[in-house]
């Protein structure tokens, strides 16, 4: 049994301040304001206890990243699930949500559930598979929906590409209604996006880039949430990027449409100013917009119009980001910095709360998809993190645990890491050290 | 004066650069000018050029002015076979610092190729042109051929007409002109010039006879044909009337205009025959004005001090 003392607790789903958490048994067994040794033998019984003083440390649900590409199977050049799942646990998310875009695309019942068994093969953070929307992912049949949420499948994306026929997303929004499950749109325009580098505006025009314009996704997220609105299907608009974007999602929400979005952090952190023609980690799909998409991104993450944050993590091999700008892939990682960036650009300045970012990154995503945690109520799973906001670490090719090092952060120290780690009560990170649980730990 | 390794673009040059660089071309243009063209100055030395654009024009102009300084051309033959066979900038990058070479001289379709190859390279690069980023040497070779012909471009009023979205040889010259002190208008359709291209800092108009008035040089830009069946403008008909330059059309500006143009030509589109082959084209003089340019930029950047000619 753990006994956290006097820690900072950030419940989203309850109340924030300093408390101490009892963890036995896979779920939080106690969540007080001050425990006394004597209640805490009580409730150990014959386990033995380890305290920990959690003074100046913050308490945290699990994150859950509802957007990741751990790129297996067929890419694990970029990464794999262990490696993924790893980098996940050392930036503090206990789940991920792993996208379909594979080779070959998650678009079975066998491939949800290889992902699903690559997970806990790891057994650091839970895996949670996205099964794509159309077979192949070419955009034209529906995969066997039913058939994969049985294997575990959370939902339905091709994300990477966008589905161009508008008739085939309507029938995805109707079909998936048979699931509960959200289809994920990754809400992009072809022809407007074709060949473009970032985007479009002066900083593309300076450097003679193609630009990727806002109508590339607006176009879409207005298409989806009509389609979402006559069908009553339910929609989740994976990594927003522009203002006019969180303006058509507001209004879709005024109107009451089953509809949720998430923002990526480095769409919060970077903007087409900080693009130059060599620095490739800060290529991205989309791309990075102008200063006033990124406030009005941060209004909409703050007034909810923004469900949830997610990274996005999309890893490349260090040879596919060394070209120059216009051929190198699309893609950041993030599992393993974005907490941290996040913290120190957002939250330190008294942007955003360490409640709202708590709840953005846990409840939101795990009420989306329907996945445990999100909530340190007593009786839940004990996927915690324990928050350091004075740790220190230079991200560098070898402490990464990622096998990308597409990152901006490269080379540079940031503040404020998970120190520990536990994911159905068992310790998966102690002291920024990974404890993988290993072949044969159950977790459902 | 700072010590450059390379030339990927005037951008981030100063006006003193620049002018350093025009001076030190002039001396060169003299050395072409004689009898003899050849200079010892390079000798055993050698200058690889690496095209993954066909461009006769600029390459040759580029061994030219190599040739003449002493040093030895060397073409890396490049074609989109070896870039389909999957070798990339990066492994060519590898092999070229494994030859030992001291200048490669790049011109690439991607915007930032010449800085990408300049970062992985103890060599020095010459941006020979990349995508639709930066042509320095070409614009140095205008800004040369405006000041022979005006001297100072202090207040001058150069525009420059076409295609300003995809070119280069635009770029360039903007960073370069302003620098100087010149007043630049860019002239196109709106296709052609659309809003964010006031990042560049410069007047934006869609009406090539309203700005005509007063211009001391108009410089008219290669127009790729492609573009018209990209849907960029309706016909070249159309885009003729509109932008074309023609003697006529020229009268407009009230004095002896320069016309510029990079070459190709399309005679006719964007472009006259008989203003580009009249007195005030200077399409002849900007050949040859080009390989002093190129000599003067390689003499530089090869550690040549300014006491070029012996
Ligand atoms: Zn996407």
């Amino acid at each position: 049994m753990w006994w956290l003392k006097n820690v900072y607790a950030v419940d989203p789903a309850g109340f924030s301040g300093r408390r101490d958490i009892l963890i036995r048994g896979g779920k939080i067994e106690a969540n007080a304001e001050g425990l006394s040794p004597e209640e805490v033998a009580e409730r150990a019984g014959r386990e033995p206890v380890e305290t920990l003083n959690g003074e100046g440390k913050y308490l945290f649900p699990g994150l859950i990243d509802a957007h990741t590409h751990l790129r297996e199977p067929g890419q694990e050049a970029k990464e794999d699930i262990a490696s993924g799942a790893a980098a996940a646990v050392k930036g503090g998310f206990t789940s991920v949500v792993t996208m379909a875009n594979t080779e070959p695309p998650v678009d079975s019942r066998g491939l949800v559930e290889f992902v699903r068994a690559q997970g806990v093969r790891a057994g650091l953070a839970r895996v949670y598979p996205l099964g794509t929307v159309t077979k192949g992912m070419r955009g034209q049949e529906l995969v066997e929906m039913l058939d994969l949420k049985e294997g575990g499948a959370v939902g339905f994306s091709d994300d990477g590409h966008n589905i161009q026929n508008s008739e085939v997303m309507r029938l995805a929004l109707e079909y998936a209604k048979l699931t509960g499950l959200p289809i994920v749109s990754h809400s992009e325009d072809e022809n407007l996006a074709r060949g473009g580098a970032m985007h479009r505006g002066k900083a593309a025009a300076r450097l003679g880039l193609k630009g990727i314009p806002s109508s590339a996704e607006t176009i879409m997220v207005a298409r989806d949430l009509m389609l979402a609105a006559e069908t009553g299907g339910k929609l989740h608009l994976a990594h927003i990027s522009c203002r006019e974007s969180v303006q058509l999602i507001r209004e879709a929400k005024e109107r009451g449409l089953d509809v949720s979005a998430e923002v990526n952090p480095h769409h919060l952190l970077f903007t087409d100013r900080d693009v130059d023609l060599f620095n490739t980690s800060l290529k991205v799909n989309p791309p990075l917009r102008s200063e006033e998409d990124q406030e009005a991104l941060l209004v909409g993450l703050l007034d909810g119009t923004l469900d949830m944050l997610a990274t996005d993590h999309a890893p490349h091999v260090w040879e596919e980001k060394a070209r120059p700008f216009s051929e190198a892939p699309f893609g950041i990682i993030g599992l393993e910095t974005a907490l941290a960036a996040v913290w120190q650009q957002l939250v330190v300045p008294g942007k955003l709360s360490p409640e709202r970012l708590a709840e953005a990154w846990s409840l939101a995503p795990a009420r989306r998809f329907g996945l445990p945690g999100g909530t340190l109520r007593p009786g839940s799973p004990a996927d915690l993190v324990l928050f350091d906001p004075e740790w220190r670490e230079r991200i560098t090719p070898d402490n990464l645990a990622s096998k990308a090092q597409n990152t901006p952060f490269l080379g540079q120290e940031l503040r404020g890491f998970p120190t520990m780690v536990w994911v159905g009560g068992e310790t998966v990170l102690r002291g920024r050290r990974l404890y993988p649980a290993g072949e044969g730990v159950r977790r459902e | 004066m700072r010590m450059f390794k390379d030339l990927l673009g005037l951008e981030g040059l100063s006006p003193d650069e620049i002018r350093h660089i025009l001076q030190t071309a002039k001396p060169m243009k003299d050395v072409l000018l004689r009898p003899v063209k050849k200079l010892p100055t390079l000798r055993g030395k050698a200058v690889y050029t690496l095209f993954y654009e066909a461009s006769t024009r600029t390459k040759t102009s580029f061994e030219m002015a190599a040739k003449v300084l002493g040093a030895d051309a060397v073409n890396i033959g490049v074609s989109q076979s070896s870039v389909n066979k999957g070798e990339s900038l990066l492994d060519t990058a590898k092999t070229l610092q494994a030859m030992q070479t001291d200048l490669i001289i790049i011109r690439h379709s991607s915007s930032g190729a010449a800085g990408f190859l300049a970062r992985h390279l103890e060599a020095g690069v010459i941006n020979a042109g990349d995508g639709q980023h930066e042509h320095p040497t070409q614009a140095l070779l205008d800004i040369f051929t405006m000041r022979e012909k005006l001297g100072d471009l202090n207040g001058k009023k150069v525009i420059i007409v076409g295609d300003v979205l995809h070119s280069r040889v635009a770029r360039s010259n903007v960073w370069g002109l302003t620098k100087l002190g010149a007043e630049v208008v860019l002239v196109g359709p709106p296709t052609l010039l659309p809003p964010e291209m006031s990042a560049l800092g410069v007047k934006l108009s869609y009406d090539l006879d309203r700005e005509l008035p007063g211009a001391d040089v108009v410089m008219a830009l290669r127009l790729q044909l492609e573009r018209q069946q990209a849907g960029l403008f309706p016909s070249l008909r159309e885009y003729s009337r509109s932008y074309g330059l023609d003697r006529a059309r020229l009268r407009a500006t009230g004095k002896d205009t320069l016309i510029l143009h990079p070459g190709p030509m399309n005679r006719g589109v964007e472009i006259a025959s008989d203003l580009a082959d009249g007195p005030q084209g200077m399409v002849e003089e900007q050949v040859t004005n080009g390989v002093a340019v190129r000599m003067a930029v390689i003499y530089l950047l090869m550690g040549g001090t300014t006491n070029v000619v012996a």
